[in-house]
């Protein structure tokens, strides 16, 4: 096959060939995801959320991921973005104790469209983390990472097999819709209920293939000796084959510890002294100024 | 006008795989094709570019001279060209097989008594008895959901049919089944059918003209018969003629025809071989 | 010298719970070990029936009604547990994409391994040696659903060969994939059979790649066993095969047909090279 290989393909989409992310322990990169979906749940201010998300851009483009990947998250953000302020515009709460201002002859309340911004920045930096995450990670990366901190074999296998049946989920149900448009659907000219009739339509084969599907991988792990409490034939514990593969090496601990460092220092400040929170935003200020009052 | 114009075709996937390479071909009404080539070669996404189910990167297809990369082309393409998917399971969304059948006569928009007389003759055409109308499809033989699947395509009244992999996972009598169906739809009701394939005495046996791609072009196309004279250059997509058809090459030096495509065809041509050289043999001895 | 059997069918019939019909009825077989068979038959005949009875899903995992008994190496299947069975008999099922329960290659090597309880430092040597006999030691790192038909299918012989087993189950393991990897598959097949260490069966449609290296043919049809010999012999009723469904090698059924003419009375070839060779001595020989 004539492949110019810029990318290898994963469940969620597609990781770069090559990158300095790999010379990380997959255990490393797992916290690098928990620390940017964490972290910001501590911080108000937005300048230091958008911070976050320059520094998962930044490393994004460090790690040699196709920017171009990312478009295909767009929709999601604006979607994100115009639900959160919808609500804020239609839903202001108590308009006695808000300040009202006039945009393009709209009335707009202050407070609940700055904490919509707030709460926005917070959500796409966590998403940023994910994002930056499966842009560089494949899945066997996350097993061995769960298996480093001590998953049990069983949980992790089921996460596995999850995985495994939700890719094959997505796979039959690109399938099935194409076998849709091969007999003339029309999803463009299709009415709200006929959209949800569509949906239950989806179910049948769907429901149908899974079950196909189940029977066989339950025969399969018959075929390979696997019983429910995964020890294996012999008794004793089971070997870890995979996991022995990879090891924490002194940047793994570097990474981690300063990874911690930061988490509890921002801990400690937020709880400890209430540090960033939005009042001292520039930001804020900025939008006050910007809509006159 | 050629029924399906394929120009300068290309598909590139997002991972970067590029899928068809400059793909130019035509395929006049009522042709049997056969699209051959390893895994990977291209044959399975450019027959899903020729039904508008994959949007091309580049180039473009025809059908009837419809563009099917436009927007809003959907109904008028299927009642020109149907594709049957190789695991009927995929293609079997409704709970009767009578409204399975009627499933794209509805979506375009016929009227219901229309409907009723192409989902009987389509079923009729693709042998699934009307007894079987109510019955759910999941729960019918693999063979006969394949009919149905069939059944539901030919139902929109297409001029060609595109079926992937149709005897893949059959045994003997289910594929000359399916086979000898399709070839009576070509014969007698004038459809133009393309079949992507692995199996070579299939398509020996049944396709007039064989295209074979490559790495994302095409490496040969032309009549069956002359595509298997060509070894050589299958070999570069992984396929191999049918077993008599490469016994006859190794036989040429003894005057055998190098384009044998049955084994029935071989048998006569060693016939007439020997006999041919009986009869110099008795004409030598006499003489 | 007396033959060891690897498996040995007696009397066995079985039908499914749901099922009317009886799967398989009064079945007898015997498989000598180190042997190499091959399974034919339409579908729905009762091949795959059979082969879950050796491996022993029949009656370990499938509900239904059985009579008669199934004995491998000598031990009754019915009393004998699933790690064990896994060790003696492994199971390739014909579609590869349904037996993947691991999301990387090496993984799915891997597990069965780690499931019979092979010591961690004999894994890698084995997950080595399988997927090098494979051809599949390149993939170790990719996810199965990023991988070809065919490697899909040599990845799901390895992850079995890798548990060395007595007796190796190939459930038609060619059908779903394309001409280079059926090649490849039989490679495998025929350099197993050259290690002479393992019992195979292979349940094929596509005859004429596998009758060379069968040492003996065996044709379920209607839930019975109606046939067992040496290939040549088994395709001398090319009338009697014909009946039954099954499609010989077009170069067995080439000069069969030109022995019913008078004009052939060798033996009858199964593979390329035989036929060639059969051909240039009926034709050259008559030139002469």
């Amino acid at each position: 096959m004539p492949k110019a290989e810029i990318a290898k393909k994963t469940l969620l989409g597609v990781v770069p060939v090559d990158s300095p992310f790999y010379r990380f322990h997959p255990a490393t990169r797992l916290m690098l995801l928990v620390f940017l979906s964490v972290t910001p749940l501590f911080v108000d201010l937005p300048e230091i959320n958008l911070a976050l998300i320059a520094v998962a851009l930044f490393l994004l483009r460090w790690g040699k991921v196709q920017l171009g990947q990312i478009k295909r998250y767009l929709p999601l953000l604006f979607t994100v973005a115009l639900f959160m302020f919808t609500v804020a515009y239609l839903a202001p709460g108590d308009r006695a104790m808000l300040t009202p201002f006039k945009l393009l002859g709209l009335t707009f309340y202050l407070e609940p469209i700055w904490w919509a911004f707030v709460s926005y920045c917070r959500l796409i930096a966590m998403l940023f983390g994910a994002i930056l995450y499966f842009s560089t990670n494949r899945e066997r990366d996350l097993l061995v990472a769960l298996r480093t901190i001590r998953l049990p074999f069983a949980a992790s296998y089921v996460l596995a097999l999850s995985l495994r049946s939700a890719g094959m989920f997505m796979e039959d149900f690109a399938t099935i819709r194409e076998a849709q448009q091969a007999r003339g659907l029309d999803l463009e000219s299709m009415s709200i209920a006929d959209k949800v009739k569509l949906y239950t339509m989806y179910a049948v084969p769907l429901f149908a293939v899974a079950l196909r599907r189940a029977d066989e991988i339950s025969n399969a792990l018959f075929a390979r000796g696997y019983t429910l409490s995964a020890r294996p034939a012999t008794g004793g514990k089971r070997s870890d084959y995979l996991r022995k593969q990879y090891r924490l090496l002194a940047r793994d601990w570097v990474a981690i510890a300063a990874m911690g460092l930061v988490f509890g220092a921002v801990v400690a400040l937020r709880i400890g002294w209430g540090a960033f929170t939005d009042d001292a935003s520039l930001l804020k200020a900025l939008f006050r100024w910007g809509v006159g009052v | 006008m050629a029924l399906i114009e394929v120009e300068d075709l290309r598909f590139q996937y997002p991972d970067g795989t590029l899928a068809l390479d400059g793909v130019s071909l035509t395929i006049e009404r009522g042709e049997f094709v056969a699209l051959i080539g390893q895994n990977g070669s291209g044959k399975t996404t450019l027959s899903k570019c020729i039904c508008g189910l994959l949007r091309p990167t580049g180039g473009r297809v025809l059908v009837d001279g419809i563009d099917v990369a436009k927007r809003g082309v959907k109904r008028e393409l299927v009642r020109r060209i149907g594709y049957v998917f190789q695991n009927p399971d995929h293609q079997l969304f409704n709970s009767e097989v009578y409204d399975e059948i009627g499933y794209g006569p509805k979506n375009l928009g016929l009227p219901e008594r229309e409907r009723d007389a192409l989902i009987r003759e389509a079923a009729a055409v693709a042998g699934v008895h009307e007894s079987l109308f109510h019955e759910h499809p999941f729960f019918l033989p693999k063979g006969l959901r394949q009919r149905v699947a069939i059944a539901a395509t030919l139902a929109m009244r297409p001029q060609a049919i595109v079926v992937d992999e149709p005897t893949t996972g059959q045994d003997l009598r289910q594929s000359l089944e399916v086979m000898d169906f399709l070839s009576e739809l070509w014969r007698r009701q004038g459809h133009t059918i393309v079949i992507v394939t692995h199996e070579m005495p299939i398509v020996a046996a049944y396709a007039q003209r064989t295209i074979a791609l490559c790495q994302g072009r095409v490496l040969i196309d032309g009549p069956t018969r002359e595509v298997f004279t060509h070894a050589d250059l299958l070999a570069q997509t992984y396929v191999k003629p049918p077993q008599a058809t490469r016994l006859a090459q190794t036989w040429t030096a003894l005057g055998v025809r190098p384009d044998v495509l049955t084994v029935e065809e071989l048998v006569a041509e060693l016939e007439r071989v020997l006999a041919e050289r009986r009869g110099v043999g008795t004409r030598r001895a006499g003489s | 010298m007396t033959v060891r059997w690897a498996v040995e069918v007696e009397d066995f019939s079985w039908r499914y719970q749901q099922a009317r019909e009886f799967a398989l009825r009064d079945v007898h077989l015997k498989i000598p070990e180190g042997s190499f068979t091959l399974v034919v038959g339409p579908n729905e005949s009762g091949k795959t029936t059979l082969m879950l009875a050796i491996k022993g899903l029949i009656p370990h995992s499938l509900p239904g009604t059985l009579r008669g008994t199934v004995r491998v190496f000598g031990q009754p299947v019915e009393h004998t547990s699933a790690p064990v069975l896994a060790k003696r008999v492994g199971y390739v099922f014909g579609d590869p994409e349904a037996q993947f329960t691991a999301l990387t290659v090496e993984e799915e090597i891997l597990f069965g391994l780690e499931n019979i309880g092979v010591p961690e430092e004999e894994i890698g040597e084995r997950i080595r040696w399988a997927s090098e006999l494979t051809m599949v030691a390149d993939l170790l790192d990719k996810p199965p659903y990023d991988i070809s038909g065919g490697q899909k299918q040599r990845v799901a012989i390895a992850s079995v060969l890798a548990m060395r087993p007595d007796i190796l189950i190939l459930d038609e393991p060619t059908s779903m994939i394309d001409p280079l990897g059926k090649d490849q598959v039989v490679q495998i097949c025929a350099e197993l059979k050259a290690t002479g260490s393992m019992t195979i069966i292979v349940v094929e449609h596509n005859v004429e790649a596998f009758a060379h290296l069968a040492d003996q043919v065996v044709l379920v049809y209607r839930g019975q066993v109606v046939r067992v010999a040496p290939p040549q012999e088994f395709f001398e009723d090319l009338a009697f095969v014909a009946q039954h469904e099954v499609s010989p090698p077009q170069v067995t059924t080439l000069f069969a047909l030109l022995r019913e003419r008078g004009l052939y009375n060798g033996a009858l070839p199964l593979t390329d090279e035989e036929g060639i060779a059969a051909g240039w001595q009926l034709l050259a020989g008559e030139g002469r």
